[in-house]
């Protein structure tokens, strides 16, 4: 009795299901060229890359089932542990930085008048919609031993030159300190759209019970501000583990395996060695690395909520 | 989540999606009529060469650079009614990467300007059978108006796998000017010792202003995959990175150990080249010594091309020399070989009409033609007996060292092996490694590939 009644309600519920869908139907095809070309583009590629991942790969040939051997290169692979190490490294120090700096410069901005607003806002922008590439080459030369802008003023002070991208042990750094360098406009951006709305009472009354700027801000824009901070961690921690421009223009990946990171790995594996499969491989355990630290974020940064 | 979905597509997209587009890849757009004649369309790929005299257009003020290929290509479809060659142009920084992922989705085109040495096309194509021999093309006689060394780079397995239409060799750049103003020695018809070299390269890092600050090197290059400018100074003392059967790493051997560690010891002991040599930057390397505002360094090897741009973009007073000798007595380089490869067909019709236009575009007279006006050694005999540098000593001295050439080690592999190679020859050259070190680090991962 109780199977039949559980199928009764399923029914019922299918049927519900269908008469939204044919009240919504216009909407429902107003979805459906995205929903194809989401289909087509995104989820058919996506599942292939990932059968690809079990598989070796012939250009002519079929390809054939290697069960989890890929795998088991990506995890025997030295070259694959130093791109993790070296994008974790990256991804753990210019994250938080970039974060912490946004909030920072959007509260000074925000206090500001509208026009000074408007100009730190543009500023702080530009870097955004510039061209990485172009950004990448103007550090390279900045960096660079003889002529280069960071070398010269470190003279000034009596300072030695330092061979930034030429060293193992200062060549990662320096990309990092470039990605510090550069204002993480979206952060500065989405951060200022978020205290604009955060109400005034709350302010008011921690002005009457005494707070001053500094214990206001530490106490109400911040926690407010949890969810764009939620948001712009996980925004930033996929776009740091997916640095590639700098590497492939800057370094190459040296000295030695020095700024090897995974993209660049990946595609190398793929575009150089036409290996597909074992590049396959190695994009779904960037995506479960990714995904996994992107859940112990969410969870973590709304603990409180 | 949908954030985490942007960043699977990201990763995969790449990879997957060139292998959608396979079912493009359709390269059987023509028909073979009662007559036997095959009549459709033909893609040839190629990058800029040289435009004509006095053409000024474009947006760079460079003309036209293709009109050479646009006008044979006129001249085959004339001959050929119902052929149609279709050419698209690539920069030729961008040929490796394209080609590659239209490998990558059978979408290749039926000609392109690759050689098999691995940057864009490598053994492995070859064993995949991307590439199409072309021996039923050629007759012996044909064949011998070919340098060996140029047929050698295109063959495999005993096959011939593309038409060589130029040679280029790696040569010594030497700056006149900065010999003439640190006084130091010329080598009389750019023959040297390594010592002569050593002695040319501290005498040439001078102070010029005397404000205690080194204002021209001696020498400089750069070490980066893929790329052989240094190489030379590796085999001076007779070491090579492989052993000839291919099945042991040898760039351990004293030899090779002794003089990896010598051209490093120019930067780290003698203090005659600048601290980014050995760095990655290819661009800046050339700079270095080309560039009218820089010019702080006096000598560099580099690869043909750099011969016609120190005549043209970058005028400089230069002559070309040989590597320097070591205990081999023999001076080497390192060559590389271009021409036309063809793409796997399926029709044996449309192969024989690629093939033909392959071979109206390599004969004598057009690899003369390319030789004075593109800067490169014609692959066929009878176009350098033509010549073609009458009035360029400078290439006509980098000519004669096309004797001196040994090819790079022919191994499926090579790409990985050479990564590695090059990886740890980086550490040797910034000073973390000794050239010892550095080569027992690479020797097992090296023999692992070669194992494989």
């Amino acid at each position: 009795m109780q199977l039949s009644a559980r199928f009764k309600n399923a029914g019922e519920s299918l049927k519900r299901t269908g008469k939204q869908m044919r009240k919504n139907y216009a909407a429902y095809l107003f979805l459906l060229p995205k929903l194809i070309l989401f289909t087509l583009f995104i989820a058919i590629p996506v599942v292939w890359a990932f059968l690809l991942s079990f598989q070796e790969y012939q250009i002519i040939e079929a390809n054939t089932f290697a069960g989890i051997d890929n795998y088991l290169k990506v995890f025997q692979s030295e070259a694959f542990r130093q791109a993790l190490l070296n994008t974790t490294i990256y991804t753990v120090v210019t994250v938080p930085f970039n974060v912490i700096t946004a909030l920072i410069a959007a509260s000074l901005i925000h206090s500001l008048g509208r026009f000074a607003q408007n100009f730190f806002r543009a500023a702080f922008y530009l870097p955004t919609v510039t061209s990485m590439v172009i950004i990448a080459m103007v550090w390279r030369w900045m960096y660079n031993y003889e002529f280069g802008l960071f070398n010269h003023v470190m003279g000034w002070f009596g300072m030695e030159p330092i061979n930034w991208l030429g060293q193992t042990d200062s060549a990662l750094w320096a990309i990092i300190i470039m990605q510090m360098l550069i204002p993480f406009g979206v952060g500065i951006i989405l951060y200022m759209a978020s205290m604009s709305s955060i109400s005034d009472s709350l302010y008011e009354a921690a002005t009457i019970d005494g707070a001053n700027a500094f214990q206001k801000w530490l106490k109400i824009t911040i926690p407010m501000l949890t969810p764009s901070t939620v948001y712009l961690t996980l925004l930033s921690t996929i776009g740091s583990f997916q640095v590639f421009t700098q590497i492939i223009l800057m370094t190459g990946g040296g000295p030695g395996y020095a700024t090897e990171t995974l993209v660049h790995l990946i595609y190398k594996t793929g575009f150089r060695d036409f290996e597909f499969g074992l590049a396959a491989a190695q994009s779904v355990v960037l995506f479960v690395i990714i995904f996994i630290i992107s859940v112990l974020q969410y969870k973590v940064l709304n603990r409180n909520k | 989540m949908k954030g985490k979905m942007k960043l699977f597509v990201m990763m995969l997209l790449a990879i997957s999606f060139v292998l959608v587009l396979s079912a493009c890849g359709d390269d059987s757009d023509g028909e073979t009529g009662e007559d036997g004649e095959w009549t459709g369309k033909i893609t040839i790929w190629d990058g800029p060469r040289w435009a004509k005299e006095g053409d000024t257009s474009g947006e760079e003020g460079k003309g036209n650079q293709y009109f050479w290929l646009e006008e044979k290509i006129e001249e085959f479809e004339k001959d050929h009614p119902g052929v149609e060659i279709e050419l698209v142009q690539v920069p030729w920084a961008e040929m490796p990467d394209k080609l590659g992922v239209n490998i990558a989705g059978q979408s290749w085109p039926d000609i392109a300007p690759v050689d098999i040495s691995g940057s864009a096309v490598s053994i492995d194509h070859i064993d995949q059978g991307v590439i199409e021999p072309l021996n039923d093309f050629f007759t012996e006689e044909e064949l011998g108006d070919f340098y060996e060394n140029a047929l050698d780079a295109y063959t495999y397995n005993d096959k011939l796998y593309g038409i060589p239409n130029s040679i280029t060799v790696h040569s010594m750049l030497l700056n006149l000017d900065l010999f003439e103003e640190a006084g130091a020695t010329v080598p009389e018809n750019g023959e040297w010792t390594w010592d002569e070299f050593v002695e040319a390269a501290e005498k040439l890092t001078f102070d010029r202003d005397g404000d205690g600050e080194i204002d021209v090197y001696g020498f400089s290059t750069y070490i980066l995959p893929g790329y052989y400018e240094a190489w030379p100074f590796f085999y001076m003392n007779g070491g090579q990175p492989l052993s000839d059967d291919l099945t042991e790493f040898t760039f351990d051997s004293p030899e090779a150990i002794e003089a990896i560690q010598a051209l490093a010891d120019i930067k780290l002991k003698h203090e005659a080249a600048p601290v980014s040599m050995g760095g990655a930057d290819v661009g800046g390397t050339f700079q270095a010594w080309a560039s009218e505002e820089q010019r702080t360094v006096a000598m560099e090897p580099w690869a043909t091309w750099a011969i016609s741009s120190a005549q043209t973009a970058y005028p400089t007073n230069f002559m070309v020399a040989n590597y320097p000798t070591g205990s081999s007595g023999e001076p080497v380089t390192i060559g590389g070989v271009g021409g036309w490869t063809m793409f796997k067909q399926d029709s044996d019709a449309k192969k024989e009409v690629v093939a033909e236009f392959m071979k109206s575009i390599s004969d004598t007279d057009e690899q003369f033609l390319m030789s004075q006006s593109y800067g490169i050694f014609p692959a066929r005999i009878s176009a350098a007996e033509m010549d073609p540098f009458a009035e360029n000593p400078e290439m006509a001295r980098a000519q004669e060292m096309s004797e001196q050439v040994v090819m790079l080690p022919r191994h499926p592999e090579w790409k990985k092996i050479d990564e590695i190679i090059q990886r740890e020859l980086q550490l040797v050259f910034n000073g973390e490694k000794t050239a010892e070190e550095a080569m027992a680090t690479a020797k097992p991962e090296v023999e692992a590939l070669l194992g494989e």
